[in-house]
């Protein structure tokens, strides 16, 4: 029998050993949790297997409470991701914000598809599974390139993010809908869910005023009781408990959204205890052996998302008067996407869609493709305003160290 | 302070960490400023983890803001009883690029920061900010020790 205490404190002295990795290294958290995951997987399931009860296969991801705890994680990051939303530049910008979001989604989509089926020879499910998982963006970096250069004031700029959420939103409906046959629950889960989506915005914030702000928490026992209801009905059509979850989140970004007490409340559960669980899960699942055997495929997948990002974000940003390298940049911004394309490889995992193997070149793809345009973007196509002057002639004549004052007392 | 190596610097940019490294800097930079009559400006930048993902970054971003907010009260205290003219600024991005751009931007003819210890590995996975600074600044640096 598995020594639960035990396994739990292997999982969070990972969990710990990774947000340390992430101070030093200046990395995402996530980023590092999933690379724990991985390497923890692969040294602990060759040396450490049967140690203080662990059960066999090193970090026992598929556990019940493992499950449960990773399974949350995601359901709340989805969550606050959609929450995160700004309604206002979402109405008026939804037109431009709806062609460049869904050409971000459906040029890698079918053509990551295309890719998998026709040159991988993967079967159809999971190719189209792969084209889900790459389709993917990270609001999270435009937004990030947008405040370091200024436009996130822009109209241009407030039209990029709103189709970075246009774009992550054609991923969750695909990933809810594709995989699942169309039957009598699935149109009960999607009358339920607009009905619901209908009624939040307007109950919720009532709610809050008449009985929240109280140490009992009400506010998280409120939000948890509709992602997990709305989740369980997913579920149960056939679908994926994300896909509510981020509707949800988007709903309600106008009004639980900009309560900024209640939404640090809900970061320290999701990062202290959710969130480390399901991207340490993520990355446990990864077999180093198998893109060891064929590192190609993992090169092609990257391959093929950067290219059908580029092909189909570039002019679209080029038609709203993004020009040269700014347009490039933000294309390249666009090509990362980690929450969003875990979830979506880790769903084909789990409900079987995809092999092991497969799950492992969809998540090496992901993990490049939020890396490497990072990278590349920041080396190569910073707009030039933002470049330092490089003034080799006078590097000299600055570099005299000044003489320092003493210090008044 | 009478050195003619000082002679013309009007506009001091210090790069603020909230650090001890960074206070020091800070400290030589005000008396400097209150000497030389000098206005200061301070630049704190946030600099997000890479990639950035969704609810941690705007998590960096909201501490980050709070965090050097709640530093540049008793700064504004310390200044205005120097009689120094303070501008402060809390920025996001690379911690190098964004103090030369704002030296640039400010027309600085003065950058003061502290310098931080790293070890061999930090400095050889990430640089260091200092020396990036020294390297591509358009004015003369002061790295205080």
């Amino acid at each position: 029998m598995t020594n639960t205490w035990a396994l739990c404190a292997l999982w969070v002295g990972l969990a710990l050993a990774a947000t340390l990795l992430a101070i030093w290294f200046k990395i995402s958290t996530a980023l590092s949790e999933i690379v724990v995951g991985t390497v923890a997987q692969l040294v602990i399931g060759v040396f450490l297997t049967g140690l203080f009860g662990f059960a066999q296969g090193g970090l026992a991801g598929n556990t019940q409470w493992i499950t449960f705890l990773a399974g949350t994680g995601a359901i709340v990051l989805t969550f606050l991701a959609g929450a995160e939303l700004d309604p206002t530049i979402f109405k008026t910008k939804w037109r431009e914000a709806s062609v460049i979001g869904l050409a971000g989604f459906f040029g890698p989509f079918l053509g990551c598809t295309a890719v998998a089926h026709y040159v991988l020879h993967w079967a159809i499910m999971p190719s189209w599974l792969c084209g889900v998982a790459l389709s993917t963006t990270s609001v999270a970096v435009v937004y990030a390139v947008m405040l370091e250069l200024g436009f996130n004031v822009t109209e241009y700029g407030k039209a990029i993010l709103a189709a970075c959420f246009i774009n992550d939103l054609g991923t969750v409906i695909a990933l809810g809908l594709i995989f699942s046959p169309f039957t009598i629950k699935t149109l009960i889960f999607l009358v339920v869910s607009i009905a619901v989506f209908v009624v939040l915005p307007f109950l919720t914030p009532r709610f809050f005023k008449k009985y929240g702000g109280r140490v009992s928490e009400l506010e998280a026992k409120y939000l948890l009781f509709f992602l997990f209801a709305m989740g369980g009905l997913a579920v149960w059509a056939g679908s994926e408990a994300v896909l509510p979850a981020y509707m949800i989140g988007m709903v309600l970004a106008g009004t639980v959204g900009k309560d900024h007490s209640l939404i640090r409340r809900l970061r320290t559960l999701t990062f202290g205890l959710l969130t480390p669980f399901y991207f340490i899960r993520a990355g446990s699942f990864v077999s180093v052996p198998a893109l060891m055997a064929a590192p190609v495929t993992l090169l092609v997948l990257f391959g093929a998302k950067s290219l059908f990002k580029a092909i189909a974000v570039y002019p679209a940003v080029r038609v709203h008067k993004y020009d040269g390298k700014a347009g490039a940049y933000y294309t390249l911004m666009m090509s990362t996407g980690l929450t969003f394309g875990t979830i979506s490889a880790l769903f084909g995992l789990n409900h079987q869609i995809i092999t092991q193997a497969q799950y492992s070149y969809i998540v090496g793809a992901v993990i490049a493709s939020a890396v490497i345009p990072t990278i590349i973007a920041n080396s190569f196509f910073l707009p030039h305003h933002l470049l330092p002057h490089h003034r080799a002639g006078k590097k000299a004549e600055k570099e005299v160290m000044m003489p320092v004052p003493a210090e008044e007392g | 302070m009478g050195s003619p190596v000082f002679v013309g610097i009007q506009r001091i940019l210090v790069a603020f960490d909230a650090s001890p490294h960074a206070e020091h800097a800070l400290d030589v930079a005000l008396a400097m400023a209150g000497d030389m009559k000098a206005k200061l400006f301070v630049i704190s930048v946030i600099r997000p983890p890479e990639p950035a993902e969704s609810a941690e970054f705007h998590a960096v971003l909201e501490d980050g803001q709070e965090r050097y907010e709640k530093c540049f009260i008793p700064l504004r205290e310390r200044a205005k009883q120097k009689d120094v003219e303070l501008e402060t600024d809390i920025v996001l991005g690379h911690p190098a690029e964004q103090i030369i751009h704002k030296a640039d931007v400010v027309q600085a003819s003065l950058i003061v920061m502290g310098k931080r210890s790293h070890t061999i590995l930090h400095r050889w996975m990430l640089g260091s900010n200092s020396e990036r600074v020294l390297r591509y600044a358009h004015c003369p640096v002061m790295i205080v020790h």
